[in-house]
């Protein structure tokens, strides 16, 4: 590719193309002087010239056709670019994500360590009082490396690649292996969880420990939102040809302005270290991986509803 | 002995605060902690303050945009933005924005100290008198 095909890449670059002049004027040309001179000279003279349009239209039919050819290489590779600085623009912004969120808890490690090594004193030998606070000061340095901890694993599963090992299931088992896990937790809180399930739907072909992933991603996140008195639905049915789940909460909703948002790696609007914004990403991520789409709707202050659609 | 610098820490994450609040408190300044903008501005309009420590990432009212209101609530206040967000546009943006300095996080407490005993020195010495 010459340099300046390089810098700027030109899907259809004119001017190293040929000419356009042989099949736009040569040809027809040819072909009409071949008629009329069928009609006054000797057949021979309109045999040759209507060989010569004949060749001149095959020619600039093979132009096109290369001509059409590099063009979609040319898309092509494009595409590839795209693609790439997409990926780049993701490991980018994860990586500007994960610094943010490895930084501050520590930052409050370091602050701790500050701490206690300033009330240890110059001859370490710290007062009864201060004895509390610096073992105060290392549970807290304890419980800030589980958050690190936290993020990094759940990292390590989102980087993860993932190939899924298909089986066929009943997406109503699926989701009854995870409800019975929260159930409990919700009936404490005063949560009630209903079940709306199509019971004519057909066994899916799936990854089943992936699809329980996302699952209790979706309920967990239902339940923290959904204040006592509240109700979760489980729902299965069939739309357009696939296979739905739907995960409805009568919680607070989720504001427009952060709808766009709710997929990105590290968003969250829980309390600094109750979340680490990675479980729907993840669960968005898994069920692309499986061939589906997971979607959400919500009108704020009166629940969410996130739906998983698989393939049938 | 001069008054002890009065610094406003402005953080969501509590711990970090309270503990960088006791630290400062113990090395002779005179701190106030807020665990967002929102509340930051109330204590301003309560008393002033020398240094503002100024997180970015927040709930509520974010580091950015609490910035311009701060230093309106306090214009004799320096803001020293301290963030384990590295991100050059913001630094950009907060510098252009008024703030002093930008640290990142997680930086030891020594270094804090200088950066803050710094931005209130540069600006004692450039206050008109």
């Amino acid at each position: 590719m010459s340099a300046r095909n390089s810098m700027n890449p030109a899907i259809l670059p004119e001017d190293h193309s040929p000419p356009l002049w042989p099949h736009t004027l040569l040809a027809p040309l040819m072909a009409g002087a071949a008629v009329l001179s069928a009609l006054a000279a000797p057949p021979l003279v309109g045999v040759v010239l209507a060989l010569f349009a004949g060749a001149v239209c095959i020619g600039s039919a093979l132009v096109l056709a290369r001509r059409v050819r590099r063009g979609e290489r040319k898309l092509h590779d494009l595409d590839l670019r795209l693609l790439q600085s997409q990926k780049l623009a993701a490991i980018g912004e994860l990586s500007s994500g994960i610094a943010h969120e490895i930084n501050n808890p520590l930052a409050i490690i370091t602050q701790e360590i500050d701490l206690a090594r300033e009330l240890f004193g110059p001859n370490g030998c710290p007062g009864e009082g201060d004895l509390a606070d610096i073992r105060d000061s290392l549970d807290q340095v304890g419980k800030q490396v589980a958050r690190c901890r936290q993020i990094t694993h759940k990292l390590l599963n989102f980087a993860r690649k993932m190939e899924p090992v298909i089986q066929e299931e009943s997406l109503e088992r699926v989701i009854e292996d995870m409800a019975l896990l929260v159930e409990r937790e919700a009936l404490g809180r005063g949560v009630a969880i209903v079940r709306d399930y199509d019971h004519s739907l057909p066994q899916v072909r799936t990854d089943v420990p992936l699809l329980r992933q996302v699952i209790l991603n979706l309920l967990t996140n239902a339940l923290q939102a959904t204040p006592q008195g509240g109700s979760i639905t489980l729902g299965t049915g069939r739309r357009d040809g696939q296979a739905i789940i739907e995960v409805r909460d009568t919680g607070c909703g989720i504001p427009p302005q952060n709808m766009a948002k709710i997929f990105d790696p590290f968003f969250t609007t829980k309390e600094p270290g109750k979340g680490t914004g990675l479980g729907l990403s993840v669960s968005h991520g898994i069920v692309a991986r499986l061939g589906g789409s997971l979607t959400a709707q919500s009108t704020p202050g009166q629940g969410a509803t996130f739906t998983v659609a698989l393939p049938l | 002995m001069a008054d002890p610098i009065r610094v406003l820490i402005v953080d969501d994450e509590e711990r970090f605060r309270d503990t960088l609040g006791k630290l400062l408190g113990r090395h002779g300044f005179t701190v106030r902690t807020a665990g967002g903008g929102n509340e930051a501005l109330a204590l301003l309009a309560d008393a002033p303050c020398d240094v503002i420590v100024l997180d970015v990432k927040m709930p509520g009212l974010s580091g950015q945009e609490a910035l311009p209101l701060l230093r309106a609530a306090c214009p004799e206040a320096e803001v020293l933005v301290l963030t384990g967000h590295a991100s050059v546009d913001i630094a950009s943006a907060m510098i252009t924005g008024g703030a002093a300095d930008y640290l990142l996080k997680p930086c030891p407490t020594d270094e804090l100290e200088g950066a803050i005993r710094a931005v209130y020195d540069r600006r004692q010495a450039t206050k008109p008198r």
